[in-house]
């Protein structure tokens, strides 16, 4: 019962979302316009099928209806920059963006991580201050501005996006590490002489697990809203690119797809974080009560 | 015949075969987009416009380098009936990439699909200048007579963005006549073309051509990715450079940049005097003024334009045909001098009044108004920003307005809620019968008054006359008396702030041979069949 309940808060949430973003669209300036209209080659009767394809678009309700109607096909439309079915788009471009996203994200887990581990753990305050200095600079650099430097220095578009969630997870966990491993329980473990690294993944990590597996689903989430930025400066075919494309030229079918789909992985990806966490704050609690 | 003789033979006629049997290499290159269309006769943006040019052949092209009309398919043509009918004698023997052979027939069908009402083809708005239908006549499979409804003038022209569609083949328009063939397209990534193995031209010694084996059309949006591609040698030709770029390749790898002079690209400036525009009284009377607009571009120092908005890589624009266009531009037009002390004396014959450093018109009202540009172009950018500075030399307060492009069509071409806009002309037609929906009061593409019932102004009814004149009259001479006259008109008038025309610039690899860069769209690959790519660099240019 819960589950169906929370599967359809998730679809009504994500409706709202689409057709929100249409709404959006359809209001802003510049819609339902088109370069053609510039094309003095064109003749009065072209301009005016030109105008009157898009016409469509231009009453809301109708084209809620006619998309909603598609979308339960399996139709998403056909994108009006393209020419194409934003199916087809999608199917080509969520591959490289994905992988850019996954590999991006697993650097900044990793790094993040251990780096924030390191700084919690060591008595030393230079690293400490190096590695926040640092996390900090990452953190106030905006992703277009890194995508410059990466595109200088010849890096990988997934080096972008951990760059981009390397402060969000280093900065949260080293907060839960340390508030952990100030814990007198701790203190004890360590006053009793048992291993830095042994006390840091018995003792410090398994409290704070299910808050740190709860910032997956945030931070995937932030790595895909980075390949925006980042695919449109590197030039990268991904689906970042083709929702900057369908901004830039009012593609209303495909960029409320976009919009579903950046919607639907935000959704599902912090549902599974959510629930993950849950099932590990559980374990946690019976590890700690044995 | 000593050994070293026997030698010397053995070794030519090896180095020969070598040379004949070798292929041309791939050469690469980018495009800004997906192409929208494989339809050579609904290509309209630039991606697709290049997929036709390398696949396609017409009846009749214009010759890039010297703008003259060249016979493709066609054998031969001749224009009867007072300008109404053009009789073609076709090549006999040409097959399309798919082996199915070319005919007449293939020509009537191109005209029939393209003129179809359905269609909306871009080449077919320009054949059909008016009502009544275009029927074609098949003589023989090698001769063809096409009637227009009226008579056109410069036809030949329009030939050249026509290509012919297969009749009869079931690859419809992917069996091409041009000396390449689609091969594959990946969205997003490229576009490879292959030899058409049945292309007809052959090269001087009876090699048949294209020389290339492939061409691969990678999708780059990003400029300054291309040129890193460029100098990395992944591409090898970069068609339309702009002069920031141009001079960053200057300066590490000068032998590799190419300046083909002015272009038919004009940077362009103009002010709202659309009647019922939501602008008011005042100034909708400014821009109506004659003496405003003249003072107006009389304090634009187009020298200046030239040199630090495009590093000199430009021209000072006469009017609205540029110095590229060898056959109609006006030789006799200068470009509007920069005077300020001139611009404010004509000012004050028109009413307005120099006070404390600002302009002010005959109510007391300050000169203040926006220039409406499109955003992300460099380029324009730095000129709205001197022409910002020039104008305030006289006292005239101009706002920038960038915005992104279909905010700036809306408000252009519908709201009309804007007051002066600054943005770029790319001409692709050399003829002025192209531009037919740009200087007509009625037609939509009028940029500063559009879709006038009747013209509002004498000097728009005489430049409508003299529009549907030249586009009338066969005798080339008074066409071209009559467009001088337009231009003469505009240039006086001044509905358009004509500023600068910019170069064709451009960058080619030493590693490719045969590219003679030309100001017309496409600059380097506008003869593909002759291009080659070599393994080594060449030496001389």
């Amino acid at each position: 019962m819960a589950f169906a309940r929370r599967i359809s808060i998730l679809f009504v949430t994500l409706l709202l979302a689409g057709l929100g973003g249409a709404t959006l669209l359809r209001l802003s300036p510049g819609f339902g316009v088109d370069e053609r209209d510039l094309d003095s080659r064109l003749n009065a009767a072209s301009l005016e099928a030109s105008q009157a394809a898009r016409a469509g678009e231009r009453n809301l309700g109708r084209f809620y209806a006619s998309y909603l109607s598609g979308l339960a096909r399996g139709d998403l439309g056909t994108s009006r920059l393209f020419g194409r079915p934003v199916v087809d788009l999608l199917k080509e471009r969520l591959p490289l963006t994905l992988g850019t996203v996954l590999a991006g994200f697993v650097m900044a887990w990793v790094v993040g991580i251990t780096l924030s581990a390191v700084s919690a753990m060591v008595r030393n305050q230079a690293l400490p201050f190096a590695l926040d200095s640092f996390s900090s600079a990452l953190l106030c650099i905006p992703s277009a501005l890194l995508a410059v430097l990466f595109y200088r220095m010849d890096v990988p578009a997934s080096a972008g996006v951990a760059a981009v969630i390397f402060p969000k997870v280093f900065f949260y966990s080293k907060r839960l590490f340390s508030s952990s491993l100030a814990k007198p329980h701790v203190v004890t473990a360590r006053a009793k002489g048992l291993g830095d690294v042994r006390v840091f993944v018995w003792h410090a990590v398994p409290p704070v697990a299910g808050e740190l597996i709860a910032l997956v689903g945030v931070t995937l989430a932030l790595g895909l809203s980075a390949t925006i930025p980042l695919e449109v400066i590197l030039d990268l075919p991904g689906i970042g690119q083709l929702a900057w494309n369908a901004a830039l030229g009012r593609d209303m079918p495909l960029l409320v797809s976009l919009t579903l789909l950046i919607g639907a992985f935000t959704l599902v990806a912090n549902a599974l974080a959510d629930a993950v966490a849950h099932a590990a704050t559980g374990a946690g609690s019976n590890d700690n009560s044995r | 015949m000593s050994f070293r003789m026997i030698l010397r033979v053995f070794l030519t006629v090896f180095l020969c075969l070598r040379a004949s049997g070798q292929g041309g290499g791939e050469l690469r290159f980018s495009i800004r987009n997906d192409p929208k269309t494989f339809d050579p006769l609904l290509a309209e943006d630039e991606a697709s416009g290049t997929v036709r040019y390398l696949t396609g052949a017409t009846l009749i092209r214009i010759d890039r380098k010297t703008q003259k009309f060249a016979p493709e398919l066609a054998e031969s043509w001749r224009i009867l009936a007072g300008g109404t009918s053009i009789v073609f004698k076709l090549r006999q023997g040409i097959l399309f990439s798919d082996g199915t052979p070319f005919s007449s027939d293939d020509v009537a069908y191109t005209f029939r699909r393209m003129t179809d009402p359905k269609m909306h083809s871009p080449v077919g708005d320009s054949f059909r200048g008016g009502p009544g239908e275009i029927k074609t006549l098949v003589q023989g499979p090698a001769q063809v007579t096409v009637t227009f409804p009226a008579a056109i003038a410069g036809v030949e022209s329009l030939f050249d963005q026509l290509t012919i569609v297969s009749s009869h083949s079931p690859k419809k328009e992917l069996a091409t006549l041009g000396p390449f063939v689609l091969g594959e397209h990946k969205p997003g990534s490229h576009v490879l073309f292959r030899r058409n193995p049945n292309y007809w031209k052959k090269d001087a010694t009876g090699r048949r051509l294209p020389y290339l084996d492939s061409v691969r059309a990678d999708i780059q949006q990003n400029g300054d990715l291309e040129l890193l591609r460029f100098k990395r040698g992944e591409v090898h030709m970069i068609d339309t450079l702009d002069p920031e770029l141009f001079d960053r390749l200057w300066a590490g790898s000068p032998g590799e940049t190419r300046n083909a002079g002015a272009s038919l690209e004009s940077e362009m400036l103009w002010f709202n005097q659309v009647s019922g525009a939501p602008l008011p009284a005042h100034k909708k009377a400014w821009f109506r003024s004659k003496d405003f607009r003249r003072a107006f571009s009389s304090a634009i120092n187009r020298s200046d334009l030239c040199r630090l908005a495009f590093k000199g890589h430009a021209d000072q624009a006469a009017g609205p045909i540029s110095g590229a266009n060898r056959l109609w531009a006006n030789a006799k037009l200068a470009p509007h001098v920069y005077d300020p002390k001139a611009a404010l004396a004509r000012l004050h014959r028109d009413g307005f009044r120099l006070e404390k450093g600002t302009l002010r018109d005959r109510q007391g009202n300050a000169v203040e108004f926006s220039l409406t540009t499109n955003s992300g172009n460099k380029a324009r950018s730095r000129m709205a920003a001197l022409v910002q500075q020039d104008l305030a030399k006289i006292g005239i307060r101009l706002n920038v307005v960038p915005l992104d492009l279909p905010s700036l069509i809306e408000r252009i071409t519908r709201t009309h809620d804007y007051e002066a806009c600054l943005l770029g002309l790319v001409n692709v037609d050399l003829d002025p019968n192209s531009q037919m929906n740009v200087w007509l009061s009625s037609a939509a593409n009028h940029p500063w008054n559009p879709k006038q019932k009747t013209p509002e102004t004498a000097w728009e009814a005489e430049i409508d006359r003299l529009m549907r004149a030249q586009s009338s009259a066969l005798d080339p001479k008074k066409r071209k008396a009559a467009f001088d006259r337009v231009q003469e008109i505009v240039w006086e008038e001044a509905p358009i702030l004509y500023l600068v025309n910019k170069h064709a610039l451009s960058a080619v690899s030493r590693r490719v041979l045969n590219v003679s860069p030309v100001s017309l769209w496409p600059r380097l690959y506008w003869n593909p069949e002759y291009l080659r790519v070599t393994n080594q660099v060449a030496q001389s240019r």
